[in-house]
């Protein structure tokens, strides 16, 4: 093991050891209302996720994951407002029409690439998002769809749901975490390996004998399934639907997050959609015009370190320091476990 | 002769008014190394973007071992053993020569596990490490493939198409660009895998083809102009005209004629 992955298991035990803690330490430093601002991080870091496992691994770059996220969104509150579905089957039916949408766009949306890609995803969001705003009796228009939150867990009379503050986070937590160790699992793999041969080259992939239109299709789905876990949980966490979320601008954001945190890696969406809310939170109470902050900040990113702010930490790691001898790590394999 | 392993049949393609390959029939025996030759524009490369699947040809069919292979997808004509490297060399740029090596190997499965660590394949691990000593880059293993040398990303290219056992393989222009030095190194690295695996082989470095090829094709603007052995070949008159006022070919064909 190298001195980078040492150090990145230290910060991920204290980062995995400050997120359990959040709902005790939080509201001592700070204040309550910024626990559920840290649930919000983790459903936009899926989000962002999302939108990376598409440009960072597999080179497509997608506006069009709002659309999922949506669906995802739409899934829970159509299931729990209009078939009075209980907590659990409306979380997959959320994530089921993420993942279907994602089906039927892909396999039309993947036969292209790089802008013709980004211009597909856009035009798909777009004709999503005027369906949801004018079809007012399913979605409620403009307006959403407000519902009330069944519970999660009945044991009789005891039950656990989202009213319980500390459940909500720790739910979001679990499934959020759930979600990056299957992508975790999934960019080791066989599968998340062909993915990057699909970005790099994707002639040389096809000659190898990989099926490029069915990798990147899986890996749409994929992706639309992290969108849609993202909307399901975020419909449950603030108790309704609504259509602005699945506008194309929205999943620029996404890719923004993950760009500017570090696309291509597992904790760049993370770093990403972190930084860009708590700017949020921290400077729209002062000045209404925080997004500037987001624009100039992701120009500087991605002219300066078109690595992301993960890719800076890991040339930083990486260097040797001046005194620094005994590092003969360089000709390691990189894929050794 | 044990047959044919490659055979095509008034194989043509057209690019808008240009006839890149015009009802071609060639057919390569099994157990030889072929070479293919022309003059720039012969086709050549073109041939084999068809063969691969890269390119589909307007009539005429390709036969591999007897079985059709013509309209198939490249990844389909890959998974059949027929392997190949680019005339711009072609790899994952961003990745290790190793990660290059096992990416490939684990292609060629069947079935790409989701959720298995890559890394944990104990088999391709070994295949990996026998390629990089096969192709002298053990020492490479760690380096970013971007970051290679001309030569040394050629040798990777041709490690990654032999890495699975190829039944045929198509080299297109692999010395091309490549030092004297390394070009020895790949010609013995060629003979070595002509022992085992059938190639093809497109160059331009004429010394290179008569002093490997076992048998020469020769192409002219889309159309074959003759094949036989290499004396055969250098004693036509014909392939002496089609190279004849090409200074810049570094037939010794062309220096014997000239001299």
């Amino acid at each position: 093991m190298n001195r980078r992955s040492l150090v990145e298991r230290g910060l991920i035990a204290v980062f995995a050891a400050f997120l359990l803690t959040v709902p005790w330490t939080i509201p001592l430093i700070l204040n309550a209302f910024w626990v559920s601002v840290i649930a919000e991080i983790l459903i936009w870091s899926l989000f962002a996720a999302s939108a990376n496992l598409l440009f960072g691994y597999v080179g497509l770059l997608s506006f069009g994951q709002a659309l999922f996220f949506g669906f995802g969104m739409y899934g829970v509150g159509i299931g729990i407002d209009h078939f009075g579905l209980s907590f659990w089957p409306a979380f997959g039916l959320g994530i089921a029409a993420a993942m279907a949408m994602a089906f039927v766009s892909g396999i039309l949306a993947v036969r292209l690439t790089w802008h013709y890609f980004a211009i597909i995803t856009v035009v798909f969001s777009l004709i999503f998002y005027f369906i949801a705003v004018s079809a007012k009796s399913v979605t409620g228009g403009d307006d959403g769809i407000n519902f009330a939150l069944p519970p999660t867990f009945s044991f009789g009379a005891v039950q656990f749901g989202f009213a319980d503050a500390n459940f909500q986070y720790f739910f979001i937590l679990a499934s959020v975490s759930l979600c990056f160790f299957l992508m975790h699992l999934v960019v080791g793999s066989p599968l998340g390996k062909a993915f990057l041969a699909v970005r790099e080259n994707d002639v040389r992939a096809s000659l190898i004998g990989l099926n490029v239109y069915v990798i990147r299709l899986i890996a749409f789905v994929m992706a639309g399934f992290l969108a849609g876990v993202a909307g399901a949980l975020f419909a449950f966490f603030g108790r309704y639907a609504s259509a602005s979320y699945m506008f194309y601008t929205f999943s620029g954001e996404a890719v923004v997050w993950a760009i500017v945190g570090g696309a291509g890696t597992l904790f760049g969406p993370i770093v990403g959609a972190s930084l860009f809310i708590v700017i949020r939170e921290v400077v729209s109470t002062h000045w209404e015009h925080h997004s500037l902050i987001v624009g100039v900040m992701a120009i500087l990113v991605v002219i300066l370190a078109p690595k992301g702010i993960v890719g800076l930490w890991r040339d930083w790691v990486d260097t040797p320091p001046p005194t620094g001898a005994e590092l003969p790590v360089t000709t390691e394999l990189r894929t050794e476990p | 002769m044990t047959g044919s392993m490659l055979k095509i049949e008034g194989l043509s393609k057209r690019f808008g008014g240009l006839t890149a390959v015009d009802n071609l029939s060639l057919d390569f025996a099994e157990g030889k190394l072929h070479a293919v030759i022309g003059p720039n524009g012969a086709g050549k490369t073109t041939l084999f973007n068809l063969i691969t699947g890269l390119l589909k040809s307007d009539s005429g069919r390709v036969l591999f071992r007897d079985h059709d292979i013509t309209g198939l997808k490249p990844h389909q004509i890959s998974r059949l053993g027929i392997k190949r490297t680019m005339q711009i060399k072609s790899v994952f740029n961003q990745l290790t020569v190793s990660e290059n090596l096992s990416i490939t190997r684990q292609s060629a499965q069947r079935f790409l596990h989701p959720l298995r660590p890559a890394s944990r394949d104990r088999q391709t691990r070994e295949r990996v490490d026998e390629v990089l000593e096969q192709m002298d880059m053990t020492r490479l293993a760690g380096q970013i493939a971007g970051t290679l040398s001309y030569g040394d990303i050629a040798m990777l290219e041709i490690g990654m198409a032999v890495i699975s056992e190829p039944q045929l393989l198509r080299l297109d222009e692999p010395i091309c660009g490549m030092s004297p030095a390394e070009t020895e190194r790949a010609v013995s690295k060629i003979r070595e895998l002509a022992r085992t695996i059938g190639i093809i082989i497109i160059e331009h470095d004429m010394e290179v083809v008569f002093g490997i090829a076992d048998d020469i094709t020769v192409l002219a603007q889309g159309a074959l102009l003759t094949s036989g052995t290499p004396k055969e070949i250098a004693d036509n008159e014909q392939v002496r005209e089609a190279y004849l006022g090409r200074p810049e070919d570094e037939s010794y064909v062309d220096e014997a004629l000239h001299a």
